[in-house]
């Protein structure tokens, strides 16, 4: 019974460890700015780029909904949203974060500076 | 001139022709109004009306283009087959900016498989994966879990926020776009807030709404200790993950949800669409890079909704049970589990006897199902009057062909040829009450009544 107990516990542990809800990312990219559903405005802020930190590795966007800085992670995917110039939309690089661009960043975890799941970037020209 | 005795004047004539008519309708058209409809009820319309009906401006395609209403919200190779080769379904064959790395047509045809660009569109010649469509029913029941809902195969198939409500506007950019820039806009439109909250309306309206409470009072003896070895967690040990035979685990003192594992599918040797020679790249499954598991589907509809497994891997229900006996499933991390904590170390090991017999039992429960399903669906359309007939004619099609699959899994595998016997008698009853004008709800009562009579067969139908 202990055995069984035991084994279970683990198995539970190996379901759930992996088993955060986990939203498809891949067409996450062709969503522009603003419109990815239940996430846009309640996870996300939006606004222009204010700043960013090469060495904090942060990003600092001012919107609507404030100032507010989120952390860039190897993991925080970056999307070139080109929507506007009917263009497919790509992934992009940290080098993409330029000031003054408007951005969508979907954040993660509490804090001061979350730590960014993915950021849109919108591209407006050529 | 005068007219004969014994012969009408046209106008009286017509006068009382019109009177005769009138009297036999007039109850129909004046007393029948339809019933007003709730809130919810005219969301889920709307949710229907969209998941068969709207494009999104892109190729065609709607979410019924794969997911059939006649065929259980799924598709197989056999019902492709029957398709005109203009459907939607086969944009890839005739849109030239869809025919290169938008679909395989061949894996589709012939195995009933979709490409999907999971993992992502950076390489979408050599980085896709190959899936069957799984149905959406009783989704209800299938897809909550402590971590938040997990939706097709991998159980992570929407974006935005994984819901239910967000799959749709992942699967319009995957599926229905004109070209593989995917421009929003351009190549289609993305659905509204509007139209996410009805589509998830309509999906979650689909099958059953609630889980079975096992063990049920089988008559069939097959069946019956077919149902005993599922629960058997020292045996089938099916019940762990398929609780109740639905969607949901239980490890342990936890109600794990809806949950994913590792199971060793993609371990399986001699895959069919493997054996085409075809480009099938391995399918990580969960997230990206995946962790190699996979979401449970609930087992209640299975039997009528193969080929099984996020690959179509295996045809008949038979073969699937079969699976968790092989070398890919008791080497895979989920058997090695099970197998850890069985007091000789076996994982699943079952006799081909044992096999059958929990095949029967998943057979028996499906066209059980079906019953449930062709009843409502009967008695929903016996409560509509003239004025909604269309109405209660899709009803009494969609009956047929639930009842159809009540028959075709249990005829399958020879089980129960009374219920059998009396299920062809509902389904032809069926089809008499869709094209009756007048004794449409009598013989859709006489249907339902032998619909009862094939259930009795199967259960214990005695309070």
């Amino acid at each position: 019974m202990r055995r069984l107990l035991k084994a279970a516990v683990l198995l539970v542990v190996s379901v759930a460890a992996p088993g955060t809800a986990y939203p498809q990312k891949a067409t996450e990219q062709f969503i522009p700015v603003g419109q990815s559903p239940g996430v846009s405005g309640k996870l996300t802020w939006i606004g222009e780029i204010v700043g960013t930190d090469a060495t904090q590795r942060t990003l600092t966007l001012d919107g609507a909904q404030g100032a507010h800085t989120a952390k860039i992670t190897e993991k925080t995917r970056i999307f070139l949203d080109r929507s506007k110039l009917k263009q497919s939309n790509v992934t992009g690089t940290v080098a993409d974060l330029q000031k003054g661009r408007r951005v969508e960043v979907k954040y993660e975890g509490p804090g001061p500076a979350p730590v960014a799941d993915w950021v849109k970037v919108e591209i407006t020209r050529p | 001139m005068p007219s004969q005795r014994g012969e009408a004047e046209p106008g009286r004539c017509a006068g009382r022709v019109a009177t005769v008519v009138l009297a036999g309708i007039w109850p129909l058209l004046a007393c029948e109004a339809p019933r007003p409809r709730t809130p919810e009820e005219t969301l889920i319309a709307r949710g229907r009306q969209i998941f068969f009906g709207e494009t999104f401006a892109g190729n065609g395609r709607t979410c019924g283009s794969c997911h059939r209403e006649e065929r259980n919200f799924t598709i197989d190779a056999t019902f492709i087959a029957s398709l005109p080769k203009h459907d939607p379904l086969f944009v890839a064959e005739f849109q030239p900016a869809l025919k290169q790395n938008f679909e395989n047509p061949r894996l589709m045809r012939e195995h009933g498989l979709i490409l999907e660009n999971l993992d992502g569109f950076s390489d979408l010649a050599n980085r896709f994966t190959q899936r069957g469509v799984p149905h959406v029913l009783a989704l209800r029941t299938s897809i909550a879990s402590p971590q938040g809902p997990r939706t097709g195969w991998s159980g992570d198939g929407a974006p935005a926020d994984g819901s239910l409500r967000a799959f749709a506007t992942g699967a319009v950019i995957q599926h229905f776009t004109k070209r593989l820039d995917r421009v929003a806009g351009v190549d289609f439109r993305l659905p509204t807030d509007e139209e996410l909250d009805a589509l998830e309306a309509f999906q979650l309206s689909l099958g059953r709404q609630a889980d079975l409470q096992l063990p049920l009072p089988l008559e069939g003896t097959v069946a019956k200790r077919g149902q005993e070895i599922f629960l058997d967690n020292t045996l089938g040990k099916c019940n762990i993950c398929h609780r109740n035979a639905g969607a949901n685990a239980t490890l342990g003192p936890a109600d794990a949800g809806n949950a994913n594992f590792d199971t060793g599918v993609e371990e399986l040797p001699d895959q069919p669409a493997d054996l085409t020679g075809e480009l099938m790249p391995p399918d990580d499954g969960f997230g990206t890079p995946g962790d190699g598991t996979f979401n449970t589907p609930p087992l209640v509809e299975a039997a009528d909704t193969g080929p099984f497994f996020h690959n179509a891997a295996v045809e008949t229900i038979e073969g699937a049970v079969a699976f968790y006996n092989g070398q890919a499933f008791n080497n895979s991390p989920s058997g090695r589990f099970l197998a850890s904590s069985d007091p000789n170390g076996v994982g699943i090991r079952l006799d081909a006897t044992q096999v059958v017999a929990v095949a029967a039992f998943l057979r028996v429960i499906n066209a059980l199902e079906n019953i449930r399903s062709s009843v409502d669906l009967l008695t929903r359309s016996a409560a509509m009057g003239f004025a909604e007939r269309q109405e209660a004619l899709r009803l009494l099609r969609l009956a047929v062909h639930d009842t159809n699959d009540g028959i075709r899994v249990l005829s399958g595998a020879g089980l129960h040829p009374e219920a059998v016997a009396d299920l062809t008698t509902a389904r032809g009853l069926t089809q008499r009450a869709a094209t009756s004008l007048f004794g449409r709800r009598r013989t859709t009562r006489e249907a339902i009544q032998a619909l009862e009579r094939a259930r009795s067969w199967m259960i214990d139908t005695q309070p």
